[in-house]
């Protein structure tokens, strides 16, 4: 294999990570501030089971997440397991547990909110969810942004676990060229992408940042 | 007609009493100042009146309609949910620290609560933001975000949000004490205008001068008690109390 047939190669399961990286935060972003606000306002008991679910998923490895999610269905009812199968559970296991990091890092975002702001939007006339909507919110995401850069960057280099269940994207890709070739060129080209692609998320969430800077908390 | 009143009202926080037994009352036009040393309890009936902190005993009306009372087995009775709301809207808060939405201009900051609330159209709510930004000389800031605003225009823009919404009484909590010395005067100021149109108005103070030239009747409180109650002329310069004579004494 030349050099630009590995580059090529790489090249398309890239789009793999990538799509793993997008629909993970398009389902995450969302799934978190849900599980934020039942963490943070819902009745009792599912506070209480929300608390769990962060705790649970925080404090087992990704990778073991993955597998159970992706064998489980075999293990557990003797489904058999398609090949899309192996796409969706990538996305679903990295979603619950996006989920459940951004669901805290929207929750450091709403309790740094001052005291003043929901006194005023009370005395103002607002109802709970008006508030929540208008008030809180917007000024959450500001604050919570880098952290969120964080988290994204983590997630770009944390879709190589998909390698667990041998789902085909760049790492995956780089470690069969690298055992069939005998070389260490597509694991350094795999590094170079991920660095590049690193290097967009990081500056797209900085123009977000600017882009909120004409107000100050 | 009583815009407010207070009657018998208590406040505990954990087991430490705060407010004891408080009753005073304001009528419409009236404006009351409140002052007293630092913990003696006035931000927090300011706040019981608000409904920021809810109330251990005793009970408050609007407009001659209970909003809140502490029956006699000791349990918080609310107004019924559509007329609470509605006593709600008698009354409008300015805060120590201004408390601007930061993420909404001026404008927005005014015109929003106007249309979400008492369903305005924008024009009508762009209109009378327009107005009263005209007259506490802010016009020129509508577009401005407020923290590219001096603390005192930042007051102002807060007296203009809580006008916006039309209250009966406007209560203001100590609303010069996160200002420079310098900016306090435009503060008074406005509030001096206010005045004027006779707008009803209860001001925790500490701004001693102010609250002789401006009230109608002056609220001494310490300790959780109200020792002293009067117009200007009797608290300022004839005070019964000894306690009064020692708070007053600071400041002459």
């Amino acid at each position: 294999m030349t050099f630009l047939e590995i580059v090529a190669q790489l090249g398309d399961s890239m789009l793999n990570s990538i799509w793993i990286f997008l629909l993970t935060l398009l389902f995450s972003i969302p799934l978190g501030l849900l599980i934020c606000i039942a963490r943070l306002y819902a009745w009792k008991p599912i506070q209480w089971l929300m608390k769990i679910y962060i705790s649970v998923v925080r404090g087992t490895p990704l990778m073991l997440q993955l597998l159970v999610i992706y064998f489980g269905p075999y293990f557990l009812f003797g489904m058999r397991l398609t090949t899309s199968y192996r796409f969706w559970a990538v996305i679903l296991a990295f979603s619950l547990n996006y989920a459940a990091y951004f669901a805290e890092i929207f929750r450091s975002g709403i309790q740094s909110i001052p005291v003043g702001q929901h006194e005023a939007a009370y005395i103002l006339g607002y109802g709970k969810f008006q508030k929540f909507l208008r008030i809180i919110t917007p000024q959450m995401f500001k604050r919570v942004l880098p952290a969120v850069t964080n988290e994204s960057i983590t997630l770009v280099k944390d879709t190589s676990l998909a390698f667990a269940i041998s789902y085909i994207e760049l790492f995956t890709e780089a470690s069969m060229i690298a055992a069939a070739e005998t070389s260490m060129l597509p694991y350094l080209v795999a590094a170079i992408f991920y660095y590049v692609l690193n290097l967009i998320v990081a500056g797209v969430m900085s123009m977000l940042e600017k882009r909120m800077n004409y107000y100050k908390i | 007609m009583n815009y407010l009143e207070v009657s018998h009202l208590k406040k505990r926080f954990d087991k430490t009493d705060v407010l004891h037994d408080i009753s005073f009352s304001v009528k419409e036009g009236e404006v009351v100042s409140i002052i007293g040393p630092s913990g003696s309890g006035k931000s927090t009936l300011l706040r019981c009146c608000t409904f920021l902190e809810t109330i251990s005993g005793g009970g408050i009306s609007y407009m001659g309609k209970k909003a809140v009372e502490v029956n006699g087995s000791g349990k918080l009775e609310y107004a019924p949910k559509k007329e609470f709301r509605e006593i709600q809207h008698y009354f409008g808060l300015v805060f120590q620290n201004f408390n601007l939405f930061p993420h909404y201009s001026v404008l927005r900051n005014i015109v929003e609560p106007q249309r979400l609330i008492l369903k305005k159209s924008r024009e009508d709510a762009e209109k009378t933001a327009m107005q009263l930004l005209e007259k506490v000389g802010l016009a020129n800031k509508a577009k401005a975000y407020p923290c590219e605003l001096s603390g005192g225009q930042q007051q102002r823009v807060a007296i203009v949000r809580a006008l916006a919404m039309s209250p009966s009484i406007l209560f203001f909590d100590e609303p010069t004490s996160a200002l420079d010395p310098e900016l306090t005067g435009e503060i008074l100021e406005v509030i001096r205008l206010l005045a004027d149109d006779h707008m009803t108005m209860v001001i925790v103070t500490h701004e001693m001068s102010f609250a002789k030239a401006i009230s109608d009747r002056v609220i001494f409180m310490a300790d959780g008690y109200i020792v002293e109650e009067g117009t200007p002329k009797q608290v300022f310069e004839h005070p019964e109390k000894e306690r009064t004579r020692q708070f007053l004494a600071h400041y002459s």
